[in-house]
């Protein structure tokens, strides 16, 4: 009992340690971030402006592919270019989600975030803003069928309003329309999905994006918002890192320019023809590369991160049977800490917060923060394996006089491993499934590969189907492979 | 025989909790012995055993090995003393993830740094010494479980002990491989080996061992020569054990 207690106690003291080291590294970014503004300089020195971006938002941003090969279209990428043009810079497209596109210019992983964002009051706390480059307006999409049932904003009170989480739109919909249900989505694809589905009545959107639906599809009917706003709040606008004035400056003359010369209307002219493009072939044949690529990623990080997660998963097992307190303490801090917190928090914790510190491209994070999650699971699994052989064994060993090293690395693990041979494939094939959250810092695994094909067919429930049927492919593959190598471990003992 | 104890227990006693298995145990062993324990089960031969070669850690008391006191041992002194003195369990504890082969070469390779070709040149006329070379390849678990537990007395040998420890070596076998086990254990004795042999195999114990120890209830209650042991119990409680299982 007392010697529980003390690994509690060293446990507790382990993990504040650890929580301590993150906090203090946390000033020393913020002191450096407003020394001293050299936000222009460092992009022209490095020849190339980074752009964050959510592509699922036509005509302002969206995946289109071509001859096989997708890219990332849309008017706020030509503005972009425009900008990039005029700075002298090469212009790299960073794509994720759009809940990370704000985080992902404030920890540095972007210059500058780009994806139809409304300068709100609330933002301009977190981030500068460029001024507003287009004005798109309020609407809400509804379906067809309800144009008679809902003429105007008026009508819209105390009914279910869809919005994108996070957006001006959510907001809107919150304080302006009386009794209204707001439900957020992360996505605009899901949200239509949930209007056809009738599970909301209007989706608030941007007036530009709501004609790109109406367009392209023929269920769906659009009517103004009529909401009365501050022009300086209801735009979209480019935002930076806290204290980019230089660079701030520099974007808002290319968007003088831009609005003096009405480039937008040309720029959501060729949007519009993409989209035009897009809807020809909506079959998911036609987006085999899409699915395959999506397959490609998915397979990579689930292989790797196995890999990385059964030696991690050894050390902290052995650790965890070690006889230093503080090596056990620290095993034990570790997966209680891991098995604690979600899978999509680690993931946004190593591309965002360890971004800080160090630049770690998109999949490397989510590769890394995967790993680091299994090791915590393959330990557990590792752990009940060692248990699992006979105490005869370690006593055999002893007494023949091998070291204690020896026993476990000849005799325990080796028996250990074929005991948790069908556990570890159980973890791989669900590494397969959840390996799926990396998608939302924009790396391009099934299920983000997935989402573009939703925005870009402006089908909802399809490709979902499609992803559904892949992933239990490979995971019906994986099982059999794997059923097969434990029967042949059966024969060889 | 030499004069000098191989072996000296003095007041040994072993606690599980509040459970005594071990209560008070004196006794000596001297080189090229070969000692039988027996008694009733539960009367805490396996664990006076285990004791010797710090399998188990004594409560109180001693264990001498050549004088020294091995509760005071280091890790490597524990090692040092496990390899002069092998044990063979009665669940022969082969390891199954090895050939019998390499059951035989891990440690001297291990702990004695023997090269490759010496361990083997060893493990393979060992298993021809128990009569099982022609097994030296495949894996325990196709091995009856005589053959199994030869492949473990040969396994101890390999490490060149100067004594070997049996705990009930044939009571997890069929009664007609318990012969060929006690033919090699009889072998070995003859040989000179120091043994100390926990057993419920009293013709091996009446015809091999120098001394047999009477365990009961935690106390050594008789130490004999076989003999007399069998013929003239002088304990009650041994008097009543041996006619039990000459009745049986």
């Amino acid at each position: 009992m007392k010697a529980k207690g003390k690994n509690i106690l060293l446990t507790i003291v382990t993990l504040c340690l650890s929580l301590f080291v993150l906090f203090t590294v946390q000033p020393t970014h913020h002191t450096t971030a407003y020394a001293a503004d050299d936000s222009l300089q460092k992009i022209k020195d490095r020849g190339k402006i980074v752009m964050a971006t959510s592509p699922d938002y036509p005509p302002y941003e969206f995946q289109v592919s071509k001859n096989g090969k997708s890219r990332i279209v849309g008017m706020d990428v030509d503005i972009m270019k425009q900008v990039a043009k005029d700075l002298g810079v090469k212009l790299e497209i960073k794509s994720m989600s759009y809940d990370s596109v704000l985080v992902a210019v404030e920890t540095g992983k972007a210059d500058v975030a780009m994806s139809g964002i409304n300068p709100t009051a609330k933002r301009r706390q977190s981030v500068d803003f460029s001024e507003i480059y287009y004005n798109g307006g309020q609407s809400f999409l509804i379906n067809k069928t309800d144009v008679g049932k809902y003429k105007n904003k008026a009508a819209l009170a105390h009914k279910k309003i869809g919005a994108q989480t996070g957006t001006l739109q959510y907001n809107l919909a919150k304080s302006k329309i009386p009794g209204a249900t707001v439900k957020g989505m992360d996505k605009n694809t899901d949200l239509v999905l949930a209007l056809k589905t009738h599970k909301i009545d209007a989706l608030g959107i941007e007036t530009p994006s709501a004609e790109a639906y109406v367009k392209n599809d023929h269920d769906l009917a659009m009517i103004k918002s009529g909401y009365h706003l501050n022009k300086n709040e209801t735009g979209s606008a480019m935002a930076f890192k806290k204290g980019s004035g230089t660079l701030a400056a520099a974007v808002n003359k290319s968007i003088d320019k831009i609005k003096a010369k009405h480039m937008t209307t040309q720029y959501l002219a060729d949007a519009g023809k993409y989209m035009k493009v897009n809807t020809t072939n909506t079959s998911m044949i036609h987006y085999w590369t899409y699915f395959a690529k999506g397959i490609e990623y998915t397979l990579l990080i689930s292989a790797i991160s196995v890999i990385f997660g059964v030696l991690l998963g050894t050390i902290l097992a052995l650790m965890r049977f070690s006889k230093s307190k503080l090596l056990h303490a620290i095993s034990v801090a570790y997966v209680e800490f891991v098995r604690g917190t979600p899978l999509m928090v680690q993931v946004m914790f190593v591309y965002f917060g360890v971004g800080i510190i160090v630049n770690l491209p998109a999949l490397l994070s989510g590769i890394i923060a995967v790993s680091l999650n299994s090791g915590a699971y393959v330990e557990e699994i590792i752990r009940g394996g060692i248990n699992s052989v006979d105490k005869g064994q370690t006593e055999a060993s002893a007494s023949l006089g091998l070291a204690k090293s020896d026993t476990m690395r000849f005799v325990v693990l080796p028996q250990a491993l074929k005991n948790i041979w069908p556990a570890l494939g159980n973890e791989f094939v669900s590494l397969v499934k959840e390996s799926s959250i990396v998608s939302i810092i924009g790396v391009t695994d099934l299920i983000y590969q997935l989402n573009i094909v939703r925005a870009d067919t402006y089908r909802g429930v399809m490709p979902v189907f499609v992803a559904m049927c892949i992933y239990f492919v490979m995971t019906f593959i994986l099982t059999r492979v794997l059923n097969y190598f434990e029967g042949r471990m059966k024969h060889a003992k | 025989m030499q004069n000098k104890p191989l072996v000296e227990v003095k007041k040994l006693q072993k606690n599980y909790g509040d459970t005594e298995v071990l209560k008070e145990i004196d006794g000596t062993v001297m080189p090229g012995q070969v000692i039988c324990v027996i008694g009733p089960s539960g009367s805490g031969k396996s664990t006076f055993l285990r004791c010797l070669n710090m399998l188990e850690k004594p409560t109180a008391g001693q264990v001498l090995f050549e004088g020294k006191d091995t509760s005071k041992f280091s890790e490597e002194e524990l090692t040092t003393l496990r390899e002069r003195m092998g044990m063979v369990f009665q669940s022969f504890n082969l390891f199954p993830n090895l050939t019998v082969l390499d059951n035989l070469k891990l440690a001297p390779i291990r702990v004695k740094k023997m090269s490759d070709k010496e361990a083997e040149d060893k493990a393979l006329s060992l298993l021809k010494r128990v009569g099982l070379e022609e097994k030296a390849n495949v894996y325990p678990s196709s091995l009856s479980g005589g053959q199994a537990q030869r492949v473990a007395i040969a396994r101890a040998l390999a490490m060149d002990p100067e004594m070997l420890l049996f705990d009930e070596p044939t009571s997890a076998l069929d009664p007609e491989m318990v012969g060929e086990v006690l033919a090699v254990m009889k072998e070995l004795a003859e040989d000179g080996m120091t043994m100390v042999v926990v057993t419920h195999e009293m013709g091996f114990a009446r015809e091999v061992a120098n001394e047999v120890w009477f365990m009961a209830d935690g106390y050594i209650l008789e130490k004999n020569k076989p003999n007399e042991m069998f013929e003239h119990p002088q304990n009650p409680r041994t008097k009543d054990f041996i006619s039990k299982i000459i009745n049986s």
